[in-house]
């Protein structure tokens, strides 16, 4: 079959992919009870969503071009190092950059290609296997091609600006070529890994328990490696042009090391009196070498996207089952536990679960001047984990949106989701708390601000949740818990988030005042707002409608 | 004694400005196996999904033992429901969902594991009670649909095409778990398009089309209504829901290619 046809056959296939993982994912796969227009607009939301998350990742790359390789682009360095090293840093920084943020895309999309199922669909036609295999091949490429061409743009585009030349340039194409490519290889590997070892494995045993436990934290791993470098860019960049600058004078075997290998040669390549020759050739040596492993990851990315596609890694390893025993707990203890169950076989869910300690701690560590004992700064801090925290609610309550069209029959009442749910945030309010307090432990500091007042923030924390989720319950009951629902109109969650800012970070604000006005009474006053906070909210909560 | 299980009078859904459900109305008494028939895009499914609340009615008043809808709790808990299309916590374990199914519905766990126990046994899920259940069959995913609705014993299984994706064994002992539920004084609606079905299980059936009931009773009523229809079900079906018409002509036109 000619391209042009496997083209346009492909592009049903794409719409079809981008469809079921809006329908399934955001929509509890109940069609909409507003009718076909409804269903439309889901068809076209779906399309809409993954062109925007091209988009979004697009704009990523580029802001990173601009805060990575931009300041090269001027005659003064941006750090104190020689010109020649940061530019190196620079771009070891956005090759690392651009494989992270395209693999933490191609995993989002690699398990919407799983679930789709699309040679269930395309095997009975009267295509070949050939065909089949191309086709989802194309797929998954397209879903891909925007940020993979902009990635190429800004890298050229900049290093141009910078006074690059021919010869770098096209180091600087075959190296953004390799990174696009391990950033595909690592996503397949990656969903491979995950179907093979979290999805597919089931078992029951303390051991199977934490290896999949742990198959999760790899499988997550890209998206706080994207989440880290969004975040840390510059210091990034700045480390390893540092890195490279001492290791290249004491230890030139980092010039085999990726992507510093293609850094060093671009340097050489537009600056090529300041580099020894011993690096030059090392670099050039791992070069070559990645260039070839490139080729070889390229074969087998394509070989396994064909089999993910044909659904041929959903291989079940099962243990032989000794019981059928249940143990069936109270109600909302049974929905957390649920939740938990969930959020450990879903990267997403997991990612998200883990954001508000994470944050915490990289917030923590990354202001050196944190100091826990000061009364300012850990207020400051508990300001920033608060806000994190407060942004859980509405997504745990998204977990219910899950298979909405049978969860939906079961007698769950309003008063027992919101008590699940607040318990399960304020749990992971606590563990970010305990994160906090032992990085202010291991920074040699007195944590004992941080863990008091913290304790005392929860009162507001729970009062807070208790209102996100009473509000989330009585809007979104009778229409369904769908994340398609919640976040479909961000004016709604905006709305949601607003009101619970202001009631944990009421107390805040009256102890910081109290703090300049009357030092003495700044805990006081912390206390008494907390627990007026968290009794009125506790008292309309339970007058909730079981 | 004989006790309304689900009373439906004038009911009216709509999707959109689609009316899917035009004024429905029937019932279904307590040790009674209620079957409801109708083309595709009739609205048995969304007839159904009212009953177990998952739908809105725009109209019309629809009782669970006597218990409005608007008492969703109580009504819920009465229920057990086998959907169309299974839908499940694919990432659970049938063990891990089951679990969940029962601490929700407050069942006590000694009872439930014995009652656990006989299912899985009888419907050959033991093997796949670790596995997720992303990873199962569609015939088995039902299986598991099927012990959710049945592990708490229900006094009304409402049921969505039960059969279809069941092997033989599974679906004989549905079949006989079906009529054990009538005959214990529980009540079950099913839709189903299996005529035989239908007629060698319910003790009343309703055909729908176009969102209304077109005709009610037990075979034998509906074969008196019928006249001219002195064959199966499935004829009586035809002729009711105005299919049968110009039927021999397209099949005539079919075979003529």
């Amino acid at each position: 079959m000619n391209f042009r046809r496997l083209w346009k056959l492909s592009s049903r296939i794409y719409r079809e992919i981008s469809f079921q993982s809006l329908f399934s994912l955001r929509t509890g796969s109940s069609i909409p009870q507003s009718g076909r227009g409804n269903i439309n607009q889901i068809i076209q939301s779906a399309q809409i969503n993954a062109l925007l998350s091209k988009i979004l990742t697009t704009i990523l790359i580029g802001f990173l071009g601009l805060a990575i390789l931009l300041p090269l682009t001027s005659s003064i360095s941006p750090t104190s190092l020689p010109r020649e090293v940061a530019l190196v840093g620079g771009i070891s920084t956005f090759l690392a950059a651009v494989m992270f943020l395209v693999a933490f895309m191609g995993l989002q999309v690699a398990t919407s290609l799983v679930s789709s199922k699309i040679s269930d669909t395309l095997s009975p036609l009267p295509l070949t296997k050939r065909d089949i295999s191309n086709i989802i091949f194309i797929c998954f490429t397209r879903i891909f091609d925007i940020p993979l061409a902009a990635a190429v743009i800004v890298l050229l585009g900049a290093y141009f600006l910078a006074g690059g030349t021919i010869l770098g340039g096209l180091v600087a194409f075959v190296g953004i070529i390799v990174t696009e490519v391990f950033a595909l290889t690592l996503a397949v590997g990656l969903a491979r890994f995950f179907y093979a070892k979290v999805m597919s494995g089931g078992g029951r045993s303390k051991w199977k328990v934490v290896q999949r436990a742990f198959f999760m934290l790899v499988w997550i791993l890209p998206t706080f490696g994207s989440y880290f470098v969004m975040n840390f860019a510059s210091q990034i960049f700045e480390s390893s042009s540092m890195l490279a600058q001492n290791l290249s004078s004491t230890n030139p075997l980092v010039m085999l090391v990726y992507p510093f290998c293609f850094s060093t040669l671009i340097s050489f390549a537009t600056f090529p009196q300041e580099i020894s020759l011993f690096s030059l050739g090392l670099a050039g040596i791992a070069s070559v070498s990645y260039v070839a492993l490139a080729a070889i990851c390229l074969r087998w990315v394509t070989n396994a996207i064909r089999r993910i596609g044909s659904g041929g890694i959903a291989a079940v390893t099962r243990e032989p089952v000794k019981d059928t025993l249940i143990k069936p707990q109270r109600a909302w203890l049974g929905i957390i536990h649920k939740d938990l169950r969930i959020a450990s076989r879903a990267p997403s869910y997991a990612s998200l679960f883990l954001l508000p300690t994470l944050q915490t701690v990289l917030l923590a560590i990354s202001f050196s001047s944190f100091d826990g004992s000061s009364l300012t700064t850990a207020l400051g801090a508990l300001t920033g984990m608060s806000m994190v925290t407060l942004l859980l609610p509405p997504t745990l309550f998204s977990i219910e949106g899950l298979a909405s069209a049978y969860t939906r029959s079961l007698p769950t009442t309003k008063r027992m989701l919101i008590f699940a749910k607040t318990f399960l945030s304020v749990i992971i309010y606590m563990s970010s708390l305990v994160a906090l307090s032992a990085v202010t432990l291991f920074l040699g500091r007195d944590f004992t601000n941080v863990l008091v007042y913290g304790l005392i923030h929860m009162l507001s924390i729970t009062a807070a949740i208790l209102l996100e989720l009473k509000i989330l319950v009585n809007k979104f009951w009778k229409e369904g818990f769908a994340m398609g629902n919640i976040y479909a109109r961000l004016s709604t969650f905006v709305l949601i988030l607003i009101p619970a800012y202001v009631i944990a970070g009421a107390p805040l604000v009256v102890s910081f005042i109290t703090l300049f006005v009357a030092s003495k009474l700044a805990a006081t006053a912390l206390i008494v707002t907390e627990i007026l906070e968290f009794t009125v909210m506790v008292i309309i909560a339970f007058h909730e409608k079981k | 004694m004989e006790q309304l299980a689900v009373q439906v009078e004038r009911l009216v859904v709509n999707y959109g400005t689609f009316t899917a459900v035009e004024n429905l109305s029937f019932q279904v008494r307590t040790g009674e196996v209620y079957g409801l028939l109708g083309p595709n895009g009739a609205g048995k499914t969304t007839t159904l999904k009212v009953l177990i609340g998952t739908l809105q009615p725009k109209a019309g008043k629809v009782e669970i033992f006597n218990t409005p809808l608007s008492d969703e709790v109580t009504v819920k808990s009465h229920i057990g429901y086998v959907p169309e299309e299974v839908v499940l916590l694919d990432s659970l374990t049938p063990r891990e969902f089951l679990e969940f199914i029962a601490s929700v519905r407050n069942i006590d766990r000694k009872s439930i594991n014995l009652r656990i126990g006989k299912l899985t046994l009888a419907f050959q899920l033991t093997q796949y009670f670790d596995t997720p259940i992303a990873a199962l069959s569609m015939g088995n995913k039902q299986k598991v649909a099927i012990i959710a609705a049945l592990m708490h014993e229900p006094q009304l299984l409402i049921l969505d095409e039960p059969l279809i994706g069941l092997d033989a064994r599974s679906s004989r002992i549905l079949k006989e778990l079906i009529n054990f539920q009538a005959k214990k004084g529980g009540a079950v609606i099913f839709s189903t398009h299996i005529m035989e079905v239908a007629e060698k299980l319910c003790n009343r059936v309703g055909i729908i089309n176009k969102g209304k009931i077109v005709s009610e009773g037990t075979v034998e009523d509906l074969r008196k209504l019928v006249k001219s229809a002195e064959g199966s079900l499935e004829d009586i079906f035809l002729k009711v829901t105005e299919q049968e018409a110009g039927m021999q002509e397209i099949v005539k036109a079919l075979e003529e290619e």
